[in-house]
């Protein structure tokens, strides 16, 4: 069996090397240059002491290198439509299971045989792919502290294995079960783009229970670290939540929201508002009980929840496959 | 050979209907929103005279504006999806034998299916764009943006120019090699590789730029919505400032390496030493007033090329033993 998965695959893994071999020269250039231009900017600021400002003064990378970052998203997907959809509809489509299945191997056997195959190569895959990203990140996580935020963190680490085991899964029970390439084709894309933007955009941030920090409002706080931070803004004694966005304001909270004794500092054209005018506008605000919070995982939450990320991806892969290895079992040839 | 086609593909029109009904519902419901909060917002803000803090109002919602620059993937979706089993699918399942044995010649049976499913995609495209040219209304008015990478590319008319082009390069992928799964995996990699190509290579060169040239101790953005190529600080010699490979100073729009000559100074007084010194600020950008121009060449460059694929097409399915 291990055999005749690598005689059918073969050629499509002689073209996923080169196309990884071609992502990684990209990569690995663009990479360099960045690294040296990080090692050069970082000896020039501590000469001149304003290492403080680098992030501001320091443009690093090109965006051809970022391009090829960004399109790393797509890498599991296309695993999983080219690999995984065909695998049990291709050969249901072209008849050929009807022989396989007819060799004195066992149905359960041959699906396990080359979904196990695949699955490990859609894991090495998306491992060189995810290994090479996370060392171009290198100098942008160290200057920009960005390695917590969406779409970085979805691109680093070890979470982009498990999106390619989890599309590979996918494609594979979505061709069991429709027996047609073309309908799994779309489910998988359909599939791993929806559980994908559910998992990233409304799951993660619950993963762990998120930190609150107050701070003074006359004072910028910022969570130490490449931390990722969910909500900020001003809460009032009530424990009512502003975070700006609404018109005229003052840290976020709108005009006809403050105190009585705190608007007397405002109620000047705010056009012409001075620093002044809206430090003692803050003060004021502080005095009656108005704190700055600021909601967010901490940085050092990062490898947990790369792991609850994936597991979550391997756990939904697991589930897919026996899926497919029930259609595959029970359904008349 | 119209009602064949239709009959082949009613399924999958269906499909897409739908899924663009429950998109229009989206838009429609968010778009107006957003709209009512931009026009909120401006009534406030020109009431208490504060407009200049617009731009920091945050307008919809992030997971609805994911998928509207999701949309970027739409021609691509639909030349994998439509355009590569046309013809693929057909010599993979032979039903090619009995079709091009009914009394309408090969030439006919592929015209009628590739221009039907042309233009039932670029309709689609084209609805697609129209929601989410509606639907970022306001915040191109607030972002001025719309010129932008990334933005330009989901909005008017170039949409359906990828449309067409991506379409037609499915078709003639599998025509070509007549295997649909090999051919979506060439559509996909050839789609982005010219979309990029495009993008990177040409689109700023489709007219000559506009260059303005001002002091360090000024500011100046280009009016509208354009699109900002490059910036920096050029020397008296008129070569170019490098970007920070010593002490760097943040100016106007860029940041770039002090000269020797004006170090050690407050971030001021370098400023005006480097002006006195014959150094001036420049910004390369595309008017707003080009985009609709833009939009037309890069849709009519994706057409263009859409037209030579289906001629290759036409050209290998003729000439090929059944």
């Amino acid at each position: 069996m291990s055999w005749l998965v690598w005689r059918q695959y073969r050629a499509q893994g002689a073209i996923a090397l080169a196309l990884l071999a071609g992502f990684g020269a990209v990569l690995i250039v663009t990479g360099a240059q960045m690294a040296s231009q990080w090692h050069s900017g970082l000896a020039s600021c501590a000469a001149s002491g304003t290492c403080a400002k680098l992030a501001q003064t320091l443009s690093l990378g090109s965006p051809l290198g970022r391009d090829f970052v960004l399109l790393s998203n797509l890498v599991p997907a296309l695993l999983g439509f080219l690999w995984g959809a065909p695998l049990v509809a291709g050969e249901v489509e072209a008849g050929t299971r009807a022989y396989a299945w007819t060799q004195g191997i066992s149905r359960t056997r041959w699906l396990l045989v080359k979904a196990g195959w695949l699955l490990l190569a859609a894991a090495a895959w998306g491992g060189a792919v995810t290994a090479l990203t996370t060392w171009w990140y290198g100098p942008r996580n160290a200057l920009y502290a960005s390695a917590f935020q969406p779409n970085t963190f979805d691109t680093q680490g070890i979470v982009t294995v498990g999106y390619s085991v989890f599309a590979l899964a996918l494609g594979v029970a979505a061709g069991a079960l429709t027996r047609r390439t073309l309908p799994a084709i779309a489910i998988t894309i359909g599939g791993f783009i929806g559980m994908r933007l559910l998992i990233s955009e409304v799951v993660r941030q619950h993963y762990l229970t998120a930190v609150t920090a107050f701070y003074n409002p006359l004072q910028a706080f910022a969570p130490p670290g490449p931390a990722w931070t969910l909500q900020q803004g001003v809460m009032d004694k009530y424990g009512q939540v502003f975070t700006g966005g609404n018109g005229p304001e003052v840290n976020g909270v709108p005009f006809s929201a403050l105190p009585a004794n705190c608007q007397k500092f405002i109620m000047i054209d705010p056009g012409t508002m001075t620093k002044t005018s809206l430090h003692a506008a803050v003060t004021c605000m502080q005095a009656s009980g108005f704190r700055g919070f600021v909601t967010y995982q901490p940085a050092s939450r990062w490898w947990a929840f790369q792991g609850i990320e994936t597991g979550i991806f391997l756990a939904l892969a697991a589930a897919l496959i026996a899926a497919a290895l029930v259609v595959v079992r029970r359904r008349d040839a | 050979m119209t009602y064949l086609t239709w009959r082949q593909h009613r399924q999958q029109a269906l499909v897409a209907l739908a899924l663009l009904a429950a998109f229009a519902v989206l838009m429609l419901i968010t778009g107006l929103q957003a709209a009512a909060q931009w026009h909120a917002a401006l009534a406030g803000c020109s009431a208490a005279r504060a407009c200049g803090s617009l731009r920091d109002i945050f307008l919809g919602s992030h997971a609805v504006g994911f998928l509207v620059v999701l949309t970027l993937i739409v021609p691509a979706l639909l030349g994998m999806l439509l355009g590569a089993p046309l013809v693929a699918h057909e010599l993979e399942t032979r039903t090619t034998q009995f079709a091009w044995t009914q009394g309408a010649t090969r030439a006919r049976w592929l015209a009628v299916r590739v221009g039907w499913l042309l233009l039932g995609t670029a309709a689609f495209a084209g609805a697609v764009s129209a929601l989410v040219t509606w639907w970022s209304g306001p915040a191109n008015a607030q972002q001025a943006s719309g010129f932008n990478p990334g933005r330009f590319d989901i909005m008017g008319i170039a949409p359906v120019g990828y449309t067409v082009f991506a379409v037609a390069l499915g078709i003639t992928a599998g025509t070509v090699i007549r295997r649909v799964v090999p051919a979506i995996g060439i559509t996909v990699a050839c789609f982005i590789a010219v979309r990029a190509a495009v993008f990177i290579g040409l689109r700023q060169h489709y007219q000559a730029a506009v260059t303005h040239v001002y002091g360090l101790t000024q500011s100046f953005a280009p009016p509208g919505a354009a699109w900002q190529l490059a910036a920096g600080v050029v020397a008296p010699g008129g070569g170019r400032l490098s970007v920070s490979d010593g002490p760097a100073i943040a100016v106007n729009v860029s940041s770039v390496t002090v000269p020797a000559s004006c170090r050690g100074l407050e971030d001021a007084a370098t400023l005006s030493c480097m002006q006195a010194a014959g150094f001036r600020q420049f910004i390369t950008y595309q008017p707003a007033g080009r985009y609709w121009a833009f939009q037309a060449i890069e849709a009519g460059i994706f057409v263009a090329l859409a037209a030579a694929l289906i001629a290759v097409a036409f050209v290998v399915l003729r000439r090929r033993d059944a």
